[in-house]
């Protein structure tokens, strides 16, 4: 609690300072410069919430502020409503539409995302063409300025803008360190990777840009009262949604300071030249503002925010690391002694916890798995081997929803649960980590660990509590707070590991987790899961290495060419002829002992 | 003015601020030297509008040289008018913070012209209204002066004014010269809010009262990527009376390339417009002189008779084949501050816009129709039209006929 009140501290600070200037400023230009800095920057953060967070890049929030511009404007006007009681209402509007928006468009992701999104402003701005609201203008209150936020002294309107981007800011703050920031950051670095430790990113994107609709429609309404006049080019056109990108994607993408700080740079400047530079040479404004945002863009890609920060790190970076590289990782001596050997567990004998009746799975004419069977029991490690191509990875697929199977059935204690979605199996007790590593390459340890906790937690405690726990598991508590992208691919993939325990699964699906691990870093791995299974944990796992796994699994299912070839104990299977000729081909026949 | 150096942001603040000092030392400065009448002019003089926007200060900058070369105000012991032009951009929020700019910085500006496109006047006058600075303006929307505002005068007959002034004119000039009314009309319109403003007119009330009968009708929104479908209803459809209403040149030139392709130019059929933007001297770089050869148009204001020698002055000058409504309304503007600061006989922006509201000065000069009175909306008394008709290349006024520069002829069907 402390240490959130403390990173309030400089937007506090900045929002006093801000105040405190505009209050000194009489001049109504500047008041109404330093009014557009926080309503640009309110859009920006809208935009942040949605596309900064959870990378899709939406083109289009133009939409949502122009639909609250409107809604403010035409209530006035037809229906003599207070901006007081209308900014609120655009806030609603602007949410409908954003999940009358999202519920189609999330079907597309990438480029295609931000394409559709592209269309929705320019095909509202054709429909207020269409009804003839070209040009509205707030009708002048002359008797009661005061209620319709009609104000004469700009600085009230600055003020009112500050305490809107305040209210923002913490609301997005609020957001960021809560499982929904968790949630949509996951989405951003790896969707799938997301889906599969127990997140609704459908649910989770529709939240975000629900929130990010009202907040866009809200500022809109607000910036119809300062303009007054509202024409379908003013709020609805390309310049409006490329705005919140410009001043995100200048400031920092992904944090609160970012619009801001793009704001707060971008909309004095652009003002400058064109009281400046514009009188002189019309015209030379636009490319100055141009070349600047471009300049900047090639320096820092992320934007400022992350230039700076990053450099400040650098700069007192040396030491930290030091310090915190010193104490080793201590599992590598102490644990490995003490993991006992499969035969030590009661191996084999436990109840069915998940059993695969005769799953297929296509894909054209390739028939990446075809009529698997197993049965997994309770605490017992399957290792699942064969050559490149043999279905492995597609299996996992099947199990943990990223795919349907064709046919077959995946029962989970005795439950049929083929063709349900990734979260929904994540809940049910299917963890699983990726061949291919994504990290959350700027959070923590214990950050990247807890998005993986939520699918268990009802709180954020809670989940904080299962992660350290499940870093606790797999030995990394003592680097918890570092970032991921300072970690080796050893500590990385503990950490995989560690993300697919927090959400306190009953069977844990690993994807080549050894890979690309030395051999001693492979048995310190080794180690850790053999811990784990020593504890209870059921665990199904992906290997090319044969050697690491012999010594770690209970029982082996051989694949080939999508089919089950051989099934049984590792001393059985190594010497089956079926598994050397799968692997190494028909004339090493000769050479196996038999 | 904020005196404010707080480093927060300084470093873009101070840049504004050392600039307006600048600017306004400079001002007391001559001030004292010499006594000035500042009066401000903004216009689009960046963006897709900038070519009105330099034509609009062309005409003030003569308008401004040919006052102060008789001797300037004479209220003020011959006080010389000084220009100063701020430029609104090209989108409305823009146009508003440039307002604000002008209000702002130039506070001892007496009255103001210019906008140009009614969504920037609109944006512009309701800074200048809360600050009190009479605005003139050449912007012909309706609700520009229907917003109850008391320092907006519009010298334009407004735009559903407009069409009622200008068809009924039209009917006649078809009338004597072709022998015969023009029955049906087809109706091709951008949806700009002048383009729907005049058309609203039109459909309401003036073709009923024409006996004209409405067999087209086609709006498109700009910019028009491909005009065949519209010509071609037309086409089938043989209107004795064509209305094509673009407001972008790249349109017109579009339409009237697929009118010629047809067959229908050259008074085929009988076209007619409502804005100036056919009769830009733009438009001749696009199509040829035959394409538009008997186009009218109706506008708000033109170079006409009486006007001769600043028509040569302004081809001298600024190289400009004729003279647009652009450039004339805006000289008239310098002439109307003019004859206000006369009558207020001080230098402030109040005295000089209650002139403007009492203002009774007969016929007018450079405005068509009507007189220097404005009436309670701030809409100038009596505000007339002007036709224009496309004549060798060349678009002349050939209406009202006491500022006909040519006679008109209407186009026959072969």
């Amino acid at each position: 609690m402390m240490q959130g009140l403390r990173s309030l501290l400089p937007i506090l600070v900045f929002t006093v300072l801000y105040a405190a200037l505009s209050l000194s400023v009489t001049n109504s230009y500047y008041q109404l410069v330093m009014t557009l800095v926080p309503v640009w920057a309110i859009f920006g953060l809208s935009w942040n919430l949605l596309s900064g967070y959870t990378g899709l890049i939406s083109f289009g929030h133009a939409a949502f502020f122009g639909l609250g511009a409107y809604a403010v404007a035409l209530g006035q006007i037809y229906f003599d409503l207070s901006p007081w009681v209308l900014i609120p209402l655009a806030a609603i509007i602007g949410g409908i539409a954003g999940l009358l928006i999202g519920f189609p468009t999330f079907r597309l992701q990438g480029h295609y995302f931000a394409l559709a999104m592209l269309a929705y402003p320019l095909a509202i701005l054709y429909v207020f063409e269409w009804l003839g609201f070209q040009e509205i203008t707030l009708p002048i209150k002359r008797d009661a300025p005061i209620a319709y936020m009609q104000f004469s002294d700009h600085r009230f309107y600055t003020l009112l803008a500050l305490a809107m981007m305040l209210a923002t800011i913490l609301l997005t703050r609020a957001i960021e360190r809560s499982r929904f920031g968790m949630a949509l950051l996951a989405i951003k670095q790896n969707e799938a990777a997301a889906e599969a430790a127990g997140i609704n990113t459908l649910a989770w994107k529709l939240r975000a840009i629900t929130l990010s609709g009202a907040i866009a429609g809200a500022v809109g309404g607000f910036y119809a009262v300062v303009l007054l006049v509202v024409t379908p080019q003013s709020v609805f056109g390309m310049l409006v949604s490329a705005q919140a990108l410009t001043v995100a994607m200048f400031g920092g993408v992904g944090t609160v300071w970012g619009p801001v700080i793009g704001s707060a740079i971008l909309i004095p400047l652009a003002e400058t030249l064109n009281a400046e530079a514009g009188s002189r040479f019309p015209g030379i404004q636009g490319v100055i503002f141009g070349l600047a945002i471009v300049c900047v863009i090639l320096v820092a890609p992320e934007g400022l925010f992350w230039k700076v920060r990053d450099f400040l790190r650098k700069r007192s970076g040396p030491q930290k690391m030091a310090t915190q590289t010193a104490p080793d990782l201590p599992i590598a001596g102490s644990t490995l002694a003490a993991a006992p050997s499969p035969r030590e567990r009661s191996q084999g004998k436990g109840d069915v916890v998940l059993e695969v009746r005769h799953l297929s799975r296509s894909f054209g004419g390739l028939k990446a798995v075809q009529d698997v069977s197993f049965k997994l029991r309770q605490n017992e490690i399957l290792g699942i081997i064969g050559p490149n191509g043999a279905g492995k990875t597609t299996l996992f697929n099947l199990l943990n929803g990223f795919l349907r199977p064709d046919s077959g059935e995946i029962l989970l204690n005795g439950r049929e649960m083929s063709g349900h979605k990734p979260h929904e199996l994540c809940e049910a007790g299917i963890g699983r980590t990726f061949q291919i590593m994504r990290p959350f390459q700027r959070m923590s340890i214990s950050d990247n660990v807890v998005v993986g906790a939520y699918v268990r937690a009802s709180t954020d405690v809670e989940a904080r509590r299962l992660a350290a726990d499940a870093i606790a598991r797999v030995g990394l508590s003592e680097i918890a707070d570092r970032i991921a992208g300072e970690l080796t691919t050893k500590e990385l993939r503990l950490m995989e590991l560690a993300r697919a325990l927090a959400g306190q699964p009953r069977i844990l699906l690993l994807d080549e987790t050894l890979a690309g691990l030395g051999h001693d870093e492979a048995n310190e791995v080794v180690a850790v899961i053999q811990r784990l299974a020593r504890d209870g944990m059921t665990i199904a796992i992906i290997e090319h290495t044969m050697q690491a796994m012999v010594r770690l699994v209970d029982s082996f299912l051989v694949l080939d060419h999508g089919a089950v070839i051989v099934e049984g104990e590792p001393e059985v299977v190594t010497r089956d002829n079926r598994v050397i000729e799968a692997y190494l081909g028909k004339k090493w026949m000769a050479h196996a002992p038999h | 003015m904020g005196q404010d150096n707080r480093p927060k942001t300084s470093l873009t603040r101070r840049t504004v601020l050392s600039g307006a000092a600048a600017l306004g030392l400079s001002t007391v400065a001559r001030a004292q030297q010499l006594a000035e009448v500042k009066v401000g002019l903004i216009v689009p003089l960046s963006g897709i509008y900038t070519r009105p926007g330099q034509v609009m200060r062309m005409g003030a900058e003569m308008g401004v040289e040919h006052i102060n070369a008789q001797g300037g105000i004479k209220a003020l012991g011959g006080a010389k008018l000084k220009l100063v032009v701020i430029d609104c951009g090209d989108t409305t929020e823009k146009a508003k913070n440039a307002a604000q700019r002008m209000v702002a910085q130039e506070s001892d500006l007496v009255a103001a012209t210019g906008a140009y496109l009614s969504s920037f006047t609109l944006a512009v006058t309701e800074v200048t209204e809360r600050a009190e600075l009479p605005m003139l303006t050449l912007s012909y929307s309706d609700l520009l002066t229907e917003r109850g505002f008391k320092f907006i005068f519009q010298t334009a007959a407004p735009a559903s004014r407009q069409s009622e002034l200008g068809l009924p004119e039209l009917m006649k000039l078809a009338e004597t010269a072709s022998g015969k009314r023009p029955k049906t009309v087809a109706m091709l319109m951008d949806n700009t809010a002048t383009s729907v403003a005049t058309a609203k007119a039109l459909k309401e009330k003036i073709f009923a009262q024409e006996g004209l009968q409405l067999v087209v009708e086609e709006v498109w929104t700009p910019p028009l990527s491909d005009a065949t479908p519209l010509i071609q209803k037309v086409r089938s459809a043989r209107p004795d009376m064509l209305l094509f209403m673009p407001n972008a040149v790249s349109d017109a030139k579009l339409g009237l390339e697929k009118i010629n392709e047809f067959g229908l130019g050259q008074g085929k059929i009988p076209t007619v417009s409502f804005s100036i933007t056919i009769a830009e001297p733009d438009m001749l770089q696009s199509v040829s002189t035959d394409a538009v050869q008997g186009i009218m148009t109706v506008v708000a204001n033109w170079g006409s008779k009486g006007h001769e020698a600043l028509i040569e002055e302004l081809k001298a000058k600024y190289k400009e084949p004729w003279m647009t409504q652009n450039v004339i309304s805006t000289y008239g503007d310098m002439w109307l501050m003019k004859a206000a600061l006369e009558q207020a006989g001080k230098a402030d922006r109040l005295a000089v816009a209650q002139a403007f509201r009492t203002m009774d000065d007969g016929p007018s000069k450079y405005y068509p129709g009507g007189q220097l009175k404005f009436d309670e909306k701030g809409r100038r008394v009596g505000a007339g039209v002007v036709i224009v008709q496309w004549q060798s290349g060349v678009p002349v006024t050939v209406y009202p006929t006491d500022l006909a520069l040519a006679a008109p002829f209407w186009p026959k069907k072969s």
